[in-house]
This record gives C-alpha cells, structure tokens and sequence, in this order.
C-alpha cells in the first residue's frame, strides 16, 4: 500500500461514515464565510484610500498620493534624490511604465542581487490592512519585490480593494498564478531579542504611489 | 410581602480548609447566613477528587465524584470557598461521569447547583457585606480556576468594594499563575518556586498590607513564600475579610 | 525526530535552565513584548471573540472532512504543475526530500523556518545526504550558527541575548558585522545570505496554509527569505503537515488574523504569499520544480483519539508566550520540537509519552493558555488526557501510585478521613513553631523554597459538631 493509501485509510479511520457528499462539505464551507463584517477589523478609515494610507503609515510605509500615471518619474527622482539614491532603477517591465518620460534615470530590467532601488506595479491594494498584491509572471519578477533595498510600488487607487476576502473574491476561478503576494510593510525582523529591525532580507523601505482613479486609461 | 423560602445551601469547606484554615469555613457559614441562606455541611464529604483527577488517576477521582454528588444531593445550592475545588465539580464531574450512565445525570446536576462563594454570593444571592470596616491597603490575587472555569473575577472585588475603609491596590499580574498547580509544586518545586518567587515580588511591589485570594492552596504558596522571604505582607481569603475576621491572625500567624 | 531520548531528563534540564539567568533574560525581554503587543492587537480587534469562534470552526470542519481536502488539494496541487507525494512518518518525509535533492545534484539547499522540517529531522537528514544546508530566517540562521535548535516556535533563538549573537557572528560572518548593535547585525546576515539565496540549487519551506481549491501552499514571514528562498532556486520542495489545510483562501485569510495578532501582535505578516505549482510559462522567474510533501508523522492517530483538537493548532506560539513555566524554563528544557503547552501536547504524540512522560505534568493547569489560543484549543483538558493515559498504561512512579491510593482509600470513607485528618494536622503541628513550618520531612519540594502554615490545631469538622451544638444549645 502506497503513503497516501495508508494515510487516507488510517483518517478515514478516525472519521465517520458515511463520509458527506462533496456538495454538502461545500454548502458547510460556503456558510463558516457568513457574515464577514462581523469577524473581521473594520476600516481604519471611511474611504478606502485613507483606509489603506492610515494602515501603510502604521506600517513604516510611505505613501505618496499623485494626480496621474504621467507625474510618476517626476516623484521617483524626488524620491532618489530625497534619499540620496544615483538615478538608477530597476524597472518592472509593465508596458504601461515603458512608455513614461524617464529621462535622467538609467532604467534596467534585471535585478541584481544588491540593487539600490525597484520599480514595479501592484495588482491590488487591500484597505483593511494596507497591503499590495503582486501576481508573478512574464513582466512581473517576484525578485522585484524582494532583493532592492527601496522597493516603490505602483498602485492605482480604483484597485484597492476593502478587506482580504474581496481580493480572494476577485481571484475566485481563475487560473491562480505562481506567487501571489501579499506584501505589508517592508521587511523587518523581530529576532535579536524582540527588537524591531527593518531590511532583514528584503526591502528596508517600501514607498507607495497611489495614483489618482481618473488618471487611470481606460484599457 | 411573601418572602422567596431561604435557599438550602449545602457547604463544601474543602479538604485544605478542613486541615489547615478552618476559620475560612465558619467565615463562608457567617456570610451564607448573612445573606439569608440556611447552611448545612454533610459529615460524608472528604476532599473533591482533584488531585486523584489531575494526576491522571480517574478511578479515585471518580469515586470521590460519586461520593461528594450523593453527599449533596437535595441542597438548592453547593457553595465552596474554592474556584479550584468548584470548578473540579463544576467541569470535571461531568466530563469523568460522561460515560456512566447512573452518574452522567447527577453530575450535570450537581454541576448546575454548584458555586464558588463570593460569585454565589454576588450572582445568586445579590448580597453585600454591611457594616465592615476595615483601615487596611490590599492586594487581590485572581486565582486560576475560578477566574478562567468559573469567571470569578468583578463578584470578590464588587464584594470588598463594600469594606469601608479597606483601600484596594493593583497587582502586576494579577491574572497569572501563582505556581502552586497542586502536586506540581511538589513535583516540580523548582519551576514552582521560580514562578511564586515572580508572585511574591509583584505582591510587595503592590504596597498592600494584605493579600487576598478566593483559594486557600494558592494562598499558602504565595504567603509561605511571602514569609520565607520576610515580607510583611498578611495573607487572607477574601471571605475571611468579608466576614469581618480580618483582625485576627493572617496565615501563619497563631491565633 | 525525538531529542528527548538522547538528552538529560526533564527535571535536569529544567534546573540548568533555572540557573541561567542570562537565559531568563531572554525569554522575559521577547515573551514580555510579545504578550503586551498581542494585547494590544486584540484591543484594537473587538470582533476577535468571533473571529475566534470562526477560526476554531474552520479548522473542526477541515478536520471533519480531511480525507476530502487532502484529495481535493492534491487534484489542484498536481493541475498546477507541482508533484505530490505522501509522508506517513518523519523517516518517509527525510527520505522523499532528500531523494529529490539527490536526484537533482543538489550541493546547496537553502531553507525557510518551518518547524515540520525540525519535527522531520530535516536539517540532520540534509547534512547525513552530504548536502550543504543554509537557514534563511535570521534566528534559524542564529541557531545554526550556534548549533542549537529552535527554543520557540515563532522566534527559534529568543534565547539568545543580542551579546551572544554578536558573538555568533563575528566568527560566523564574512567579514563580522561592523557593529553589535541589532540593526548592524541584521545588515550583516543580509549581506551573508544573499549569495547562499541566489546560488542555492533547492529551496525548501514550510506550509502555513494548504489552499484545497487552488492546490497552492501558503507561507507567512516577516523577513522576506521565504520568498528569496523559494523563486531563485530550480526546486522548491514544501514539507506539510496534513492538517494544514484551509477549503480556500479566503477561509485562509479568516485563519491569518488569527495567526499573526495571535503571533506577534501585528494584523498581517510583511509577506503572505501563495505559491501554486512551478514557474509558468514565460515567467520572468520562479523555480522549474515545485513538490509538496504531506506529512502525517502521528496527525491521523491524533485525528482518531481524545487529541484530535490539537490538530486546530495554528502554530501561533500564544500559548508558550503566556505560560508560566515556559517562561520560567524557556524551550529547549521540553526537549522536544515543540516547546511550551502546545509541545507538551504534540511531544507525546512525537517522541511516546515514555520519553515525554514529564511534559504533560510539568503544567499548573492555570488555563491562561486555552484562554489565549485564537482557535480554542482545550490544552490543559488535553493535558490532563495524557496524565490519564500515562496513569492507565501504569508509567506513574509507584510512589505516586501508592501515595495517591492510600489517600484515596482514606478519601472514600469520610468516617476515617475525619479521623485520620484530626490525628494528622496534629501530627503535622508539632512540626511547626509560632504559625509556620519550616521543615518537614516528605515535603522538601514545599519547605525548601517556602513555609507552610502550621494547621490551626483542630480540623473544621472537629470544631464545626462543636459548633453545632454550642448553637443547638443556644436556640
């Protein structure tokens, strides 16, 4: 008998028979959804911009709010020049910030194992917990996310989502990717005697623009 | 005016108080009394059960059980002044009966009738102490089992909120264990006596010219070791104060 | 993986844990932080009652229909692209993912905290294939540089000072951390990673959540090195307990409030992620192989006897946090895998309650930590069965034995008892001057640290016949 044979006989086992219908174990799993509202943190804020600020701040996360997608490369060498950061980036390679004006900055699609500061796009806000979601795939590297130092995500404001269960709603059906991520807040480590160190292995600073909704193409 | 008939209250004193403190036996009668119930104490009970019980040994612990339920049978109310005791009763009897189909039913009765004394007091009986006085500073220790099986916890301080005079202090940790456990102090007296140890620093850090607490085993962990370290801090069960008896000895001093 | 068998017993190493107060130190300065952080998580969450509630159904529900969600999990797993393989016992768990290491060429294994791989005795398994193994978390890194194993399920080397590490890593790091100060050392163990991340040939994590619907697994960490663990490599292989199932993630997320509120009083993990199968297609990155291994190492007996609650846990660390022995003792004096109430529950089922006797007794049962777990687990109840079961296989010292059936029989006949009490707390006086006692001989576990209070001299049933008939008479 296989592993899983005598794993699956020995829980059979221990339950008993005759085992639910695979629609009645769905209808029970369905029903222990119920009612969310009153199960989960209530929004920090009323609007879910200021939701997801308020929780992202609390964080260690920086958060800077523009008009449109075009101001972007303006606020990121801002943010290079406020952190004393050269005008180099690794950058997500999303068509929608290839066709941005660039110019002063070096851009680049490879990441290397210490760069200074990464460019990439969100998928998904959640307010409740000021979260961004990443999906991996061919222009999204989970790298991306992990090896810069400062890591700046991109995040339009019409895709926050309010609470966890939205996003797993969203999602519910397709075909899932790789890595889904959920990043909240930049790295940091608790394990040298309970004290709080940010840039353990990823990230040391996360740093949000939250773009405008009717800056948004319609696409 | 048709007065509701005085409630039977059957008392469990507990194989501790028995032995060692009787005094917080005839102070719980005193306040039963007082509170308008007619107090009776069956010669036929011994101990509860629980060390036979939390050492595993479930035989003993259930004859003892079966003893202590037909000891108490009849009385409207089981009152002790014990969370640990009570709740041994309260939860224990039913999950150890569970599988005897004489018992199983006696114990869940027996469990519905039973109290730890100051919840029973406050709860049942909406009683308050009048006429106390006492010029003192205390200190409330939240003994385990009461507070966690029983939720024993706004009825003891609600109850010595009626003390006039007696000045109620926090204490750091109040919620958490003294480290006496039973025979764990014993078999494990080491770690017992790291963790009280922790307790009776807390408890003179308090200020307090008392400590109070609703079980008299963890009462003589934290003032045997209050005394071995030479605090001054004076040791009672709460109903003791209730009952006014706080001017005579505290644990460990000789009446 | 038993440790218990081949160290000290219990009470012997408890005792050296007593004596080392640098070590106290420790556990007070990480547990205190972590029970007020959690207080004050939970403050900001009034609806966490019946989160808990919720968190506690999902998982009895999973658990009822586990045959179900293993199945349905791996049907979803396998339609991702990841291989599934199945893990009776530790043994068969070392086996499949150092075969998969082997097969692969793998000279260098880069791991995320899981504390299944410790159950497995994975870090021994890799070293005795020949296979260089890097921890990634920075306290599994701490423990591996000093050769120790984790003492806590959420932070493995809490008992460790930050003079300690600093001394782990001027020899351990090249070249040593500029300074001794927590935020350089960190910066140095990210330095000294980062190659071993890049450069691994298998990586291999753990499982917070088995998603059924989706067949993805899903990790908690707050560093990131799950991540930089799991995509550079050619190979992830996760190791998973099988009642790491959730239906979906949604029911994932109910469970994640509970999880890190519960762990470190935060409201979310830095990084949640969900990884479903092998890179696809076109994937800009990501490992070629995923494989999932489900482990079941005693969970199925645990499923069929009076532990099946235990199969709730979420690995929170809550309970060890707030339980006053653990921070007396810390986690390596339980000398199993998992330390504190939740180990002395599992370490049985792990180790036999031959070599874990002690664990389950080495409680007060106070409850503080059923009161604190975010999916209700009964632990003292749970630890009282085993008392129960240690007692009914006869592995109580006959003294114990004895002592407790001799009172027994003297419990049980209320007429001696009352006699036998009136003669001992007499006998039990003339120990004692003034109100105490300060040495008595078979109770050296009392008097040694404390004094008993003398018995007042007459039992209460004594003087309550007495009693009685004074008020008889005044009637």
């Amino acid at each position: 008998m296989t592993a899983r044979d005598r794993i699956l006989n020995a829980v059979r086992a221990g339950l008993p028979t005759p085992r639910a219908t695979p629609d009645a174990i769905a209808a029970e799993a369905r029903a222990l959804l119920d009612a969310p509202e009153a199960r989960r943190p209530a929004l920090a804020a009323p609007g879910l911009a200021d939701s997801f600020c308020a929780k992202a701040a609390a964080l260690g996360t920086t958060v800077a709010r523009l008009p449109d997608l075009a101001a972007l490369p303006e606020a990121v060498r801002g943010y290079l020049a406020d952190h004393g950061l050269s005008a180099t980036l690794a950058l997500q390679p999303a068509p929608s910030l290839a066709v941005l004006d660039w110019s002063g900055i070096e851009r680049h699609s490879a990441i290397a194992p210490d760069e200074p500061v990464a460019l990439g796009l969100a998928r998904w806000g959640i307010a409740e917990s000021g979260s961004l979601v990443i999906h991996s795939g061919p222009d999204t590297p989970i790298l991306l996310s992990f090896l810069p130092l400062h890591h700046i995500v991109v995040l339009h404001e019409d895709r926050l989502l309010p609470h966890l269960e939205d996003y797993a709603a969203r999602t519910a059906g397709e075909a899932p990717p790789r890595n889904a991520i959920l990043i909240t807040g930049p790295s940091g480590t608790t394990d040298i005697e309970g004290s709080y160190v940010r840039g353990a292995h990823g990230p040391g600073f996360l740093h949000v623009i939250l773009i405008a909704p009717e800056a948004r193409p319609a696409d | 005016m048709s007065a509701k008939p005085a409630p039977r209250v059957g008392l469990f004193v507990t194989c501790l108080v028995d032995a060692i403190r009787p005094r917080i036996g005839f102070a719980a009668i005193q306040l039963l009394e007082e509170a308008g119930c007619i107090v009776e104490v069956p010669l036929a009970q011994t101990c509860c059960g629980q060390p036979a019980f939390n050492s595993g040994d479930d035989a003993d612990a259930a004859r003892l059980a079966r003893q202590t339920i037909a000891a108490f049978e009849g009385f409207d109310h089981v009152v002790l002044p014990s969370g640990s005791c009570a709740a041994t009763m309260v939860h224990g009897y039913p999950d150890l009966l569970a599988g005897d189909a004489d018992w199983a039913a006696r114990a869940r009765d027996l469990a519905a009738r039973t109290h730890e004394i100051t919840s029973f007091l406050v709860d049942v009986m909406g009683f308050r102490p009048e006429g106390r006085r006492l010029e003192a500073s205390a200190t409330y220790h939240d003994s385990c089992s009461g507070l966690r099986d029983l939720g024993v916890a706004a009825q003891p301080r609600a109850l010595l909120a009626a003390v006039e005079g007696l000045q109620m202090r926090g204490l750091e940790g109040n919620d958490v264990c003294c480290g006496f456990g039973g025979t764990f102090c014993v078999k494990y007296a080491p770690i017992s006596n790291a963790i009280v140890t922790e307790k009776a620093e807390a408890i003179q850090r308090s200020g307090a010219d008392l400590l109070l607490a609703g079980d008299l085993g963890c009462l003589m962990n934290m003032a045997g070791k209050l005394h071995r370290s030479g605090a001054a801090t004076r040791c009672f069960h709460t109903i003791e104060v209730l009952a006014g008896q706080a001017d005579g000895p505290a644990i460990g001093e000789e009446g | 993986m038993s440790h218990a068998t081949t160290r000290a017993p219990f009470k012997a190493r408890a005792d050296a844990a007593l004596a080392d107060r640098t070590l106290k130190l420790a556990i007070d300065r990480t547990t205190g932080t972590a029970e007020a952080k959690r207080a004050a998580a939970l403050s900001a969450f009034p609806e966490f009652e019946a989160a808990r509630a919720r968190g506690k159904a999902i998982k009895d529900h999973v658990i009822a229909h586990l045959d179900h969600y293993l199945e349905e999990f791996e049907r979803n797993a396998i339609a991702s692209g990841a291989r599934v393989h199945w893990a009776a016992d530790d043994a068969e768990a070392r086996a499949i993912v150092t075969r998969i290491c082997l097969e692969a060429d793998a000279r260098l294994v880069t791991r995320a905290k899981s504390m299944l791989g410790e159950e497995i005795g994975l870090p021994h398994a890799l070293a005795d294939a020949g296979i260089e193994r890097v921890e990634t978390d920075l306290a599994e890194h701490i423990i591996q540089l000093a050769g120790e194993a984790p003492s806590h399920i959420i932070w493995p080397a809490m008992h460790r000072t930050r003079e300690q590490v600093a001394d782990l890593f001027r020899t351990g790091h090249h070249p040593p951390p500029a300074a001794e100060d927590p935020a350089s050392m960190v910066q140095s163990a990210r330095r000294e990673l980062r190659a071993k991340f890049l450069g691994a040939d298998v990586g291999i994590s753990g499982a917070n959540f088995l998603v059924a619907d989706t067949g993805a697994t899903c990790t908690v960490t707050n560093e990131g090195n799950a991540e930089l663990t799991t995509t550079p490599p050619r190979i992830h292989i996760v190791t998973a307990g099988i009642e790491k199932l959730v239906p979906s993630t949604a029911h994932a997320f109910a469970l994640l409030r509970l999880l890190v509120r519960s762990a470190t009083g935060g409201e979310m993990t830095q990084y949640t992620t969900f990884h479903c199968g092998p890179k696809r297609p076109g994937d800009a990155d990501g490992p070629e192989e995923m494989h999932i291994v489900l482990v079941d190492n005693g969970r199925s007996r645990m499923l069929a006897d009076e532990f099946r609650a235990m199969l709730r846990c979420i690995r929170c660390g809550a309970c060890m946090n707030h339980c006053v022995v653990y921070r007396q003792i810390g986690g390596h004096a339980y000398g199993g895998t998992y330390p504190g109430p939740m180990g002395a529950v599992l370490t049985p089922v792990l180790d036999g309650l031959a070599a874990a006797r002690d664990l389950p007794h080495a409680c007060t049962m106070n409850g503080r930590c059923a009161e604190v777990c975010p999916v209700g687990i009964p632990l003292p109840t749970l630890l009282r069965a085993w008392r129960a079961r240690s007692w009914r296989e006869g592995r109580e010292p006959g003294a114990v034995r004895a002592g407790l059936s001799l009172w027994a029989r003297l419990a049980t006949r209320p007429r001696l008892y009352r006699l036998a009490s009136r003669i001992g707390v007499r006998g039990l006086r003339l120990f004692g001057r003034g109100g105490w006692i300060a040495r008595l001989p078979l109770a050296g576990g009392w008097t040694a640290h404390r004094d008993l209070p003398r018995p007042e001299g007459r039992t209460f049933m004594e003087q309550y016949r007495a009693w009685q008939a004074r008020k008889g008479a005044g009637r």
